[in-house]
């Protein structure tokens, strides 16, 4: 078992997990079913919080392993779990309806996944030829594609709380970026943000509830109009 | 020259012996996991046994095409597993381009089926015929794309000489490209064999059916050719996705003690894609036909991300 103490196995590990993160946000894209995306989001969650488990393995970063944990608890489990009750709860169509239809959000996603690559590539230094400087800049341009992806789902979305679902994915571009290029922040920033995401979210599922109480809908476009 | 003889045989067998036993296994798991009883693990057997004891009948339609279609279906099927490694890394054929000579010789197959379905006159081969080449449209160029990707890691678009580049490197030949390749690989598999989310394998209802429909007007020893040409197709599609993706265990040479070990591994692993594929078709729903081609789309944005995160770095 030689190979589980070698650096560079970790490195490929963590790389292959973070293009299953990005296999999982391109099929994100693509899902009809509002319960199946908070399944993949639940999924992809997970998948991070094993990345950052595997980081703090190989570099011997005991804190990380916080981080892993805390994303482990909250992101794979209690979001999901939340916003699955709040389906339940406001009994909407259980169907997404994008702006811009699935085959063509394939397409684009492709697309952003390209620009992930081509600005990470920037980042890259061939001179630093050390194993970890090519294969860390491969983490970022999938993070760097979630990020956009996430955005572009946010985009597309009409209903609020499947773009509070591109949000999260959002998050978790930030979070893959984060633990990839650094090696973990500060324990305070790392919590700070956790419990951002978590307010937000309870936020955002009240609001949601309020929207839908006061518009009968959940259709964020029709917030354009002046009530009286 | 009798080496290679013997080679091929060999490989020969092991695909017409095991390909209607990894059917029986599927149906099997697929009934268990449905707390069905299901079929005995051997009846697939005993259906192409039967078969070929039946008589046939030919519709009056019908030209040569019809006739000639299952002894096509079922030779391109073999020809194309003796072009994959299985147990070794060393596999007896290799025929003009390897990987591109596999592609296309499953497209004749299908060429020839899609047209057999026609040729028999009834309104259902048609529409089975038209609704396999409409999803094989995208389905072939993704799956180009995902063995492509790999080809390009192993630089040589030859089967073996990809399989014993993958043996060679072990762990390190783990790239975030092939988890892109492999996602769009699998997808096509289910689109190939005609499983669950894209055509369902074990109803006759004209709404959804798209192989059966073309076989429909197939009888007797020919339909035994085609049920058994179908699932050796799905072994050979299986085991290239097996034996690309995770190459553990290819022997390297052809002695006793390595085709052994070989055959174990290649088992277990071809038990865990089937464990794979049995879950997908039980939690998974049929698609409406109009929403196979947005599955595929999927599948060929994977197979184009693979290929070009390759040249990216």
């Amino acid at each position: 078992m030689t190979f589980l103490q070698n650096p560079e196995f970790g490195d490929r590990i963590i790389t292959l997990m973070a293009a299953l993160v990005l296999v999982l946000q391109i099929a994100a894209v693509g899902q009809r079913w509002l319960v199946s995306s908070i399944r993949i989001f639940a999924a992809q969650s997970f998948l991070l919080a094993s990345i950052a488990g595997i980081i703090a393995y190989f570099n011997h970063a005991s804190h990380i392993y916080i981080a892993a944990l805390l994303t482990l608890i909250l992101k794979a489990g209690l979001l999901p779990w939340l916003l699955e009750r709040l389906v339940k709860r406001i009994e909407i169509r259980r169907e997404i309806e994008p702006l811009i239809n699935a085959p063509l959000s394939i397409l684009i996603a492709g697309g952003l996944t390209l620009v992930g690559y081509i600005v990470a590539q920037s980042f890259y230094h061939p001179e630093e030829t050390s194993v970890r400087a090519a294969l860390g800049h491969n983490t970022l341009a999938v993070a760097i594609a979630l990020f956009l992806i996430g955005f572009f789902t946010m985009l597309n979305r009409r209903k609020a709380l499947t773009q509070v679902l591109g949000l999260l994915s959002l998050e978790n571009g930030l979070f893959l970026a984060a633990i990839s290029l650094t090696y973990g922040m500060p324990l305070v920033v790392e919590l700070g943000i956790f419990f951002d995401v978590l307010v937000a979210v309870m936020v955002l599922g009240i609001l949601v509830f309020r929207i839908r109480e006061a518009f009968d809908s959940m259709d964020v476009s029709k917030l354009r109009k002046l009530r009286e | 020259m009798t080496g290679l003889l013997a080679k091929a045989g060999l490989q020969l067998v092991l695909l017409l012996l095991v390909a209607p036993l990894l059917s029986g296994i599927i149906k099997t798991l697929k009934a268990r996991l449905q707390t069905r009883r299901g079929p005995h693990i051997l009846q697939s057997y005993r259906d192409i046994f039967k078969l070929f004891g039946k008589g046939t009948v030919i519709p009056e339609t019908a030209s040569w095409i019809f006739s000639a279609t299952p002894y096509i279906v079922f030779v391109t099927a073999a020809l194309v597993g003796l072009m994959i490694p299985m147990t070794t890394t060393d596999a007896p054929l290799s025929l003009f381009g390897g990987v591109l000579a596999v592609v296309y010789l499953l497209a004749l197959g299908r060429f020839f089926l899609a047209l057999g379905g026609l040729d028999a006159g009834s309104s259902f081969g048609g529409l089975g015929s038209s609704r396999e080449m409409t999803i094989s449209a995208i389905a072939e160029p993704a799956m180009m794309l995902a063995i492509f990707t790999v080809a390009l890691a192993a630089s040589s678009t030859n089967l073996s000489e990809m399989a014993k580049v993958a043996v060679s490197q072990s762990w390190k030949f783990l790239a975030p490209s092939q988890m892109l390749a492999f996602a769009a690989l699998f997808i096509v598999l289910i689109a190939e064999t005609g499983r669950i989310p894209v055509d369902n394998p074990a109803t006759h209802l004209e709404l959804t059916m798209i192989h059966e429909a073309m076989i429909l007007e197939y009888s007797g020893p020919y339909l035994a050719l085609l049920e058994w040409g179908a699932s050796i197709k799905q072994l050979v599609l299986m085991t290239l996705v097996v034996n690309t993706f995770f190459p553990f265990g290819l022997s390297s040479d052809w002695t006793l003690r390595g085709l052994g070990l070989g055959l174990i591994f290649y088992l277990t692993k071809m038990l865990l894609l089937a464990c794979l594929i049995v879950l997908v078709e039980t939690t998974n729903a049929k698609l409406r036909l109009f929403r196979v081609p947005e599955l595929l789309m999927v599948s060929f944005i994977f197979g184009a991300l693979a290929l070009i995160s390759t040249f990216l770095f």
